[in-house]
């Protein structure tokens, strides 16, 4: 016999609990009196025994078996019949790396879900689903057992955070479409209410955990030459712990710190003066549970010198932009956009343009005209009234909007969901969003041809936006499972893993999806080498102390399907309610047929 | 020194009062109570055949003018009483506290004590204990009172009383028959009490029952609610639901008790009273008992 729901047996212990009101109940007075013959014959004699003075009335009984009852049935008691058809659902997200024991829990796991197979006849199917990146079942065909213990075996974890499923559904799903009698989630989670197909099986303990949550190598401003980096260190235990984390580049370490780090809080290393790598990698040397969050990866930014491809019927208004240090700009007009080399620039500025569909480069839209994807425009304002803004962003830092007042400006009607930055009565006038890893600008007003003419809040909005497309230019690293994003041109080469393997990319392809592992990835293409960084994104990943409990409310077993389990728990509720309807019927009679035996013994 | 409630007037009163027996006894000296024997009294008892040596002052001179046949006149004999006063000493008389029980006990003891020492005839008080009573010696004449009182004073109620076991223990010692008053709170089952009587009359005792009870005994001042009642000679204790109904029911039970007492004692012959102590001493003494037939 089984317990689906074994937390309710605590409710066991409360039974004693029962005894209170009989012992609150008020103590009866002692008296002396001169001869108790004419008492005796309706008094009770009181007891000596090593109860003492309670009184437990056959009631208490009958009370204290139908809690017991009820608490049994809460616990949701079964019988289980061996199975034939199952699922186990092995959970290989990153925190299945940390160590127990010197194992990893995803080796736990798979000892676990090896013994679960053990456990199943001869004749029994098994499938084998994994979490991460999604579920996703492994096999094609159900498998026999000795198979299934294979492919188990051959399971990896992959540096990513817990998909978000809501297993008590997809269970409830999956044992409906394929009529699996049991499906087992191995996981390092801890099993809360148990379904009458679904289980989990926990591996792991709670345990404490230092981990690197953010990683930045950086130019302080487009028109800085210095890096600088930081990194933030989470202390997920309950004591403050000191330690040193490195900075490497390219492999050879740069500079250290030694950081202390309170109980459940997180401190930040900053470096700077470092020399120029194409890649960075900060490392804690402290050993704990989970060694996959003690590293950190980056990529340099790009060079400063931002390189700007201009498309306007305007040349003289793009051209006020070669006087801020650093940035270089190449002006076509609108008909030759298409024939030039989008690769080379890391911003593309539409100014009274806009291309049919969305560039895969970074690009501003200024004045856009009515053809464009994403906005469209409003009836021109000649007196621009700024009503808001988006505090704090990167677009609007420095601005005084009280003196923001552009002669002509047309309010935008964005298409798409997005930010506005900076809105007005009529409309908003900048409107930002970013898609597929690239920032898009949309101005409803033109800042070009008041730069440099003292116009101080259009000058700094200029600069504000220049320095949001430098810093979205690859110099952040990215999430585990964030694909990278090969222009077209660019597609083809070889892509090398951090686990150095060497994957040929398909000639057209332009986007590599299975970044699962965290580490550098690196591009070749002839002789052009590109870094890409991709670390695990989650903090509550590397929170080992508490992971969300898994409860499955039997939704999993939905009609038609045969459960392997014979569930006995509602004739338990059912009994417990028959009990209680007894007391409730006995109870006050008892009390007045005792009052009626006196009535008639006094008369 | 006589205290309240013995004060002169009371005892002033009490020497006016005599004992009635129902039973005649055999005297150690002339006194006040008739004998079995015949005598010297006034009362005229009845004739017989003249006997030479028989004092002719006693000839009944009529009988002779007219049957011509000589009878003397014989009468009582006229001797003094022994009177045994038992006092249940026993832990009930201390309910609700002694001096609302026992000393009203002990009361009435010692004023029909002083009636028989004001009519110069013995009086012996004894108190029933456990297993081993006391016994106070015969006390005769009126200046003997303060040794009763100094007897009855020093008793403590105390212990558990069998009835019949304790009495049987005194009467073991008891020589000459005469009047017996028993004064006890009978609280006790029927055939405990029914044997102590009977005793009584094996020993050919003329018998007065004085049934002792506090207020507190017939109407217990419980609040409602659940009591653990301990009995006070036992110590046994049991739980007992109190309200007005149970009220109701302790005292149907004692009316029932007491009616089967006296009801044994009217069959059995015996002066049965009941006293219960927030009642004057005077007002029982001289209307309750000399209406049961216990003084002349």
């Amino acid at each position: 016999m089984e317990f689906l729901n074994p937390t309710a047996l605590l409710g066991l212990f409360a039974l004693p609990l029962l005894l209170i009101p009989y012992l609150t109940k008020k103590r009866p007075r002692r008296l002396t009196f001169s001869s108790l013959i004419l008492f005796t014959q309706s008094g009770t004699p009181t007891s000596r025994g090593p109860w003492g003075r309670i009184h437990l009335p056959p009631v208490f009984f009958l009370q204290l078996l139908l809690l017991t009852l009820l608490i049994l049935a809460l616990s949701e008691p079964v019988f289980s019949v061996r199975p034939t058809s199952i699922a186990i659902v092995l959970d290989n997200s990153a925190s299945m790396q940390a160590l127990e024991d010197g194992k990893t829990r995803l080796t736990l796991a798979q000892q676990k879900a090896q013994s679960l197979t053990q456990g199943l006849g001869s004749g029994a199917r098994v499938d084998i689903y994994t979490t991460t990146p999604r579920l996703q079942r492994l096999n094609a065909e159900p498998l026999a057992t000795v198979q299934a213990n294979r492919v188990i075996a051959s399971i990896k974890a992959y540096d990513l955070a817990d998909a978000s499923i809501d297993y008590d559904q997809s269970f409830g799903a999956l044992a409906h479409e394929q009529n699996y009698q049991r499906i087992y989630l191995v996981t390092d989670h801890p099993a809360g209410s148990q379904g009458a197909i679904a289980r989990v099986v926990s591996v792991g303990e709670a345990q404490p955990n230092l981990a690197i949550t953010a990683f930045d190598v950086r130019r302080s401003s487009i028109a800085a030459t210095r890096l600088e980096a930081s990194a933030t260190i989470s202390n997920f235990s309950s004591r403050d712990e000191k330690l040193r984390i490195a900075l490497k580049g390219d492999g050879a370490t740069l500079t250290s710190r030694d950081v202390t780090v309170s109980a459940g809080k997180a401190a930040t290393a900053v470096f700077e003066g470092f020399a120029a790598h194409p890649t960075y990698e900060v490392e804690i040397e402290h050993s704990d549970a989970l060694p996959l969050d003690n590293r950190r990866f980056a990529v340099a930014p790009p060079s400063r010198n931002l390189h700007i491809l201009a498309i306007t019927p305007r040349p003289q208004a793009a051209a006020s932009l070669k006087s801020i240090p650093g940035v270089t700009v190449d002006v076509v007009s609108p008909a030759d956009y298409g024939k030039a080399v989008h690769s080379d620039y890391a911003l593309e500025i539409f100014h009274f343009a806009a291309p049919a569909t969305l560039p895969d480069n970074p690009s501003l839209f200024i004045l856009p005209p009515e053809a464009n994807p994403i906005v469209e425009s409003g009836a021109p304002v000649g007196t621009v009234q700024v009503s808001s803004w988006r505090e704090p962003h990167e677009l609007t830092r420095y601005i005084n909007f009280s003196l923001f007042r552009p002669t002509y400006a047309r309010p935008l009607k964005p298409k798409t969901a997005g930010e506005i930055i900076i809105d007005s009565p009529t409309g908003p006038l900048a409107f930002a969003l970013e898609q597929r890893a690239a920032r898009y600008l949309f101005l409803g007003f033109d800042p070009l041809p008041y730069l440099g003419r003292e116009n101080l809040p259009m000058s700094i909005f200029t600069l504000n936006f220049l320095d949001w497309f430098l810093e979205s230019t690859g110099t952040k690293a990215q999430g585990t499972a964030e694909p990278i994003r090969l222009g077209a041109i660019e597609s083809g080469g070889t892509l090398v893993t951090p686990a150095g393997t060497k994957i040929a990319l398909n000639g057209r392809a332009n986007v590599f999806q299975d970044t699962y592992e965290q580490g550098l990835y690196e591009w070749r293409h002839g002789r052009e080498t590109r870094w890409f960084a991709r670390n695990l994104a989650v903090e509550q990943e590397s929170d080992l102390r508490a992971p969300r409990r898994i409860d499955f409310h039997d939704s999993a077993k939905a009609p038609g399907v045969s459960s392997a389990m014979l569930t006995f728990w509602p004739y338990l509720l059912t009994a417990s309610l028959l009990l209680f309807f007894l007391e409730w019927f006995i109870s006050p009679r008892m009390r007045r047929l005792m009052v009626r035996r006196r009535t008639v013994q006094t008369a | 020194m006589l205290t309240d409630p013995f004060t002169p007037q009371f005892l002033t009163q009490l020497e006016v009062l005599r004992l009635r027996t129902r039973k005649e006894f055999l005297g150690s000296q002339t006194g006040s109570y008739s004998s079995p024997r015949r005598g010297t009294s006034l009362e005229f008892a009845d004739y017989r055949r003249y006997a030479p040596g028989d004092d002719l002052r006693y000839l009944d001179w009529g009988i002779y003018a007219r049957s011509d046949r000589l009878y003397i006149k014989v009468f009582r004999e006229e001797v003094d009483l022994f009177a045994y006063i038992f006092i249940d000493a026993s832990g009930s008389m201390a309910f609700p506290s002694p001096p609302q029980k026992f000393l009203p006990a002990t009361h009435v003891a010692l004023a029909l004590s002083y009636v028989i020492l004001a009519n110069q005839d013995h009086v012996k008080l004894h108190l029933l204990h456990d297993s081993s009573g006391r016994a106070s010696p015969f006390y005769r004449g009126r200046r003997r009172m303060t040794d009763c009182i100094d007897f009855a004073t020093s008793a403590r109620p105390a212990g558990l009383l069998q009835l019949a076991p304790s009495l049987g223990e005194h009467l073991k010692r008891l020589r000459r028959p005469g009047k017996a008053i028993l004064i006890s709170d009978f609280l006790m089952p029927a055939a405990s009490y029914q044997q102590g009587f009977n005793l009584l009359r094996a020993f050919n005792l003329d018998i007065s029952a004085i049934q002792i009870l506090s207020r507190a005994e017939v109407d217990p001042p419980f609040s409602r609610g659940r009591l653990a009642l301990v009995d006070s000679e036992t110590q046994r204790e049991i739980n007992y639901e109190w309200s007005d109904d149970s009220r109701r029911e302790y005292q149907s039970r004692l009316a029932h008790h007491n009616l089967e007492i006296r009801s044994f004692c009217h069959q059995s012959g015996i002066h049965y009273s009941l006293y219960v102590t927030d009642r004057e001493l005077s007002d029982f003494i001289f209307a309750t008992l000399p209406a049961i037939g216990l003084f002349k």
